[in-house]
């Protein structure tokens, strides 16, 4: 990634200030949400343990796996965005796990988006790459991992393989919108659309999943990908906040992952 | 993350060179987007029209939705999932619980009050944002362009929340909420003779939305009415982007760099590199600071 050789010395105090202060927040973020959301999945995966709903999820298994591992090998390119194979022991996920597996696979996708553009950026394919971009892209492509994480942590407990494939639905339109990206706009722009689906289809997802557990999960990922899609607006020279309501619009459904 | 204004600023260092045209243009598109959010979530809000209507004439809920509220209210009234606890030390918990104990108790009258907090908090956030544009470096022509537009469009955006909430109140059988919430106008009243830069209001707005982010956050977890969460979802999301905006000026200022606080093209190029991340700062968003379900829920 290459920055910005000059820096007036205003930037340089404020750079060091703000360094300090991302350092504060990251330290109440440990200190705080983590802990929550521990708790949040914790009551997620023991009563995935103990309920009849873990139990069929346990014993329905299906070839998922062969579907994924399908889904990526025939829309590999020159990208990787394209991931291995995936859970090698998935099955037939329903419920609140068939939305843990999509959003587990929209977090490897936005994963693998941001990893793209971080490669494509240190191969000089995007022009010079302001220093605040590099730190978004780094910075997001961190919490997606740990949004799949989460995800994955519920859908282990209820005796599945983790979720490591993107969205085999969206794949082939990111990649074939990842090919045109020539610059920081357009890597900004992709991710842009892939933050307004992750965050609507989060949105549905409260609705759409049952247990109290699952929702909090849900709930707590939303408003941060909505505030990544506020950053990347800004930073477009766009307003950043566009809607008094967030739209629906783009959610993803669990077809994507199973699909069915 | 309280703002820290460097003294002896003055409004018009304050200000950034803005296209004020560019920046009209940029409000107009985002009123067309919102228009097309506004219309799911007026959906929502119609189909809990219908759903309350059904629910009347059919003079009942299901029970088994009613028992599982009324546990959950239960939780809630300890304050074990908001960190409250100040409605059991006000010996308020224990006279709505018997009243939440009765599976016959429709579980819209616990939404009801969760959603007439949730209509206090934006009653406050308008109130405040409507004071903070009366202030010269906030409001006045000296102001900084893009704080200026964000203040007025967030106030309008808050007030929109406000006639969502109250909506969905009197839909589901109870009164709006137009008052502000009593805990938060004790804050907002007391931060008031400090607000004497963009800094102090800065931290202030912060405040309001982290903790109405969080609230709602919260709520869509508590609440029953499915419609209910629905609305709420909608709005949760909107008032983290304010926090994010808020985080990101706030951090420009305090690192005294108030002219790229900006929608001028190109502006990212001049952005330190911490200013990439400061707008977001958690991976989950936490509840630590959501406000009691009943906080400003009307007896």
């Amino acid at each position: 990634m290459r920055r910005r050789n000059q820096t007036p010395e205003i930037l340089a105090i404020s750079e060091h200030e703000l360094t300090v202060m991302t350092n504060d927040l990251d330290q109440i973020h440990n200190d705080v949400s983590m802990p929550a959301m521990k708790m949040a999945l914790g009551e997620w995966t023991d009563k995935i343990r103990t309920s009849r709903r873990g139990f069929l999820i346990g014993a329905g298994a299906v070839a998922g796996g062969a579907v994924l591992a399908a889904c990526s090998s025939g829309s590999s390119s020159s990208g990787s965005t394209t991931t291995t194979a995936g859970a090698s022991k998935t099955g037939a996920l329903t419920g609140d796990l068939a939305i843990a597996a999509l959003a587990a696979s929209l977090e490897n996708l936005a994963v693998a988006a941001y990893g793209d553009v971080l490669t494509a950026a240190g191969q000089n394919k995007l022009g010079t790459v302001p220093p605040a971009v590099a730190t978004f892209v780094t910075t997001a492509k961190g919490q997606h991992a740990q949004h799949a994480a989460g995800w994955n942590s519920a859908i282990t407990a209820a005796g599945h393989s983790a979720i490591t494939v993107p969205d085999p639905a969206l794949v082939p339109t990111v990649n074939a919108a990842f090919a045109k990206v020539t610059d920081v706009v357009g890597a900004a722009q992709l991710a842009l659309m892939l933050e307004n689906i992750a965050a609507a289809t989060y949105q549905n997802g409260v609705s759409a999943v049952t247990a109290v557990s699952s929702i909090k999960v849900a709930a707590s990922i939303q408003p941060v990908e909505m505030q990544h899609a506020a950053i990347l607006y800004f930073a477009l020279g766009q307003y950043p906040v566009p809607n008094a309501f967030s739209p629906l619009t783009g959610a993803r459904g669990p077809s994507d992952y199973s699909g069915g | 993350m309280r703002g820290r204004l460097k003294e002896g600023r003055t409004a018009q260092e304050d200000g950034a060179d803005i296209d004020p045209g560019a920046m009209s243009t940029l409000i107009e598109e985002s009123q067309d987007i919102h228009h097309d959010a506004m219309a799911a979530t007026t959906t929502s809000l119609d189909e809990m029209v219908d759903a309350g209507m059904e629910a009347r004439a059919h003079g009942g809920v299901d029970l088994d939705e009613s028992r599982e509220v009324a546990a959950r209210r239960s939780h809630l009234l300890t304050g074990a999932a908001f960190g409250g606890g100040l409605l059991a030390a006000a010996g308020i918990g224990a006279a709505l619980q018997g009243v939440f104990a009765s599976p016959a108790f429709a579980a819209s009258a616990t939404d009801v009050q969760i959603l007439q907090t949730a209509a206090s908090i934006e009653a406050l956030a308008v109130a405040t944002y409507q004071t903070a544009l009366t202030l010269p470096f906030i409001g006045g022509a000296a102001a900084n362009g893009v704080v200026k537009a964000f203040a007025t469009t967030t106030m309008q955006q808050h007030q929109q929340h406000l006639t969502a909430f109250n909506a969905a109140v009197t839909t589901l059988g109870g009164t709006a909420q137009t008052n502000p919430d009593p805990a938060l106008l004790k804050v907002v009243n007391a931060a008031k003779p400090g607000l004497t830069g963009p800094g102090p209001v800065v931290a202030l707005a912060l405040e309001l939305e982290q903790g109405a982010a969080e609230t709602y956050v919260a709520d869509v977890a508590a609440l029953s009415d499915a419609n209910a969460k629905k609305v709420t979802a909608s709005i949760m999301g909107v008032e983290a982007q304010h926090a994010a905006v808020l985080l990101a000026v706030q951090a420009l200022l305090n690192g005294n760099a108030p002219q790229l606080i900006t929608l001028a093209p190109g502006n990212v190029a001049n952005l330190p590199a911490a200013a990439g991340s400061v707008g977001f700062p958690q991976a989950f968003y936490p509840t630590d600071q959501a406000r009691p379900a009943t906080e400003g829920a009307m007896s």
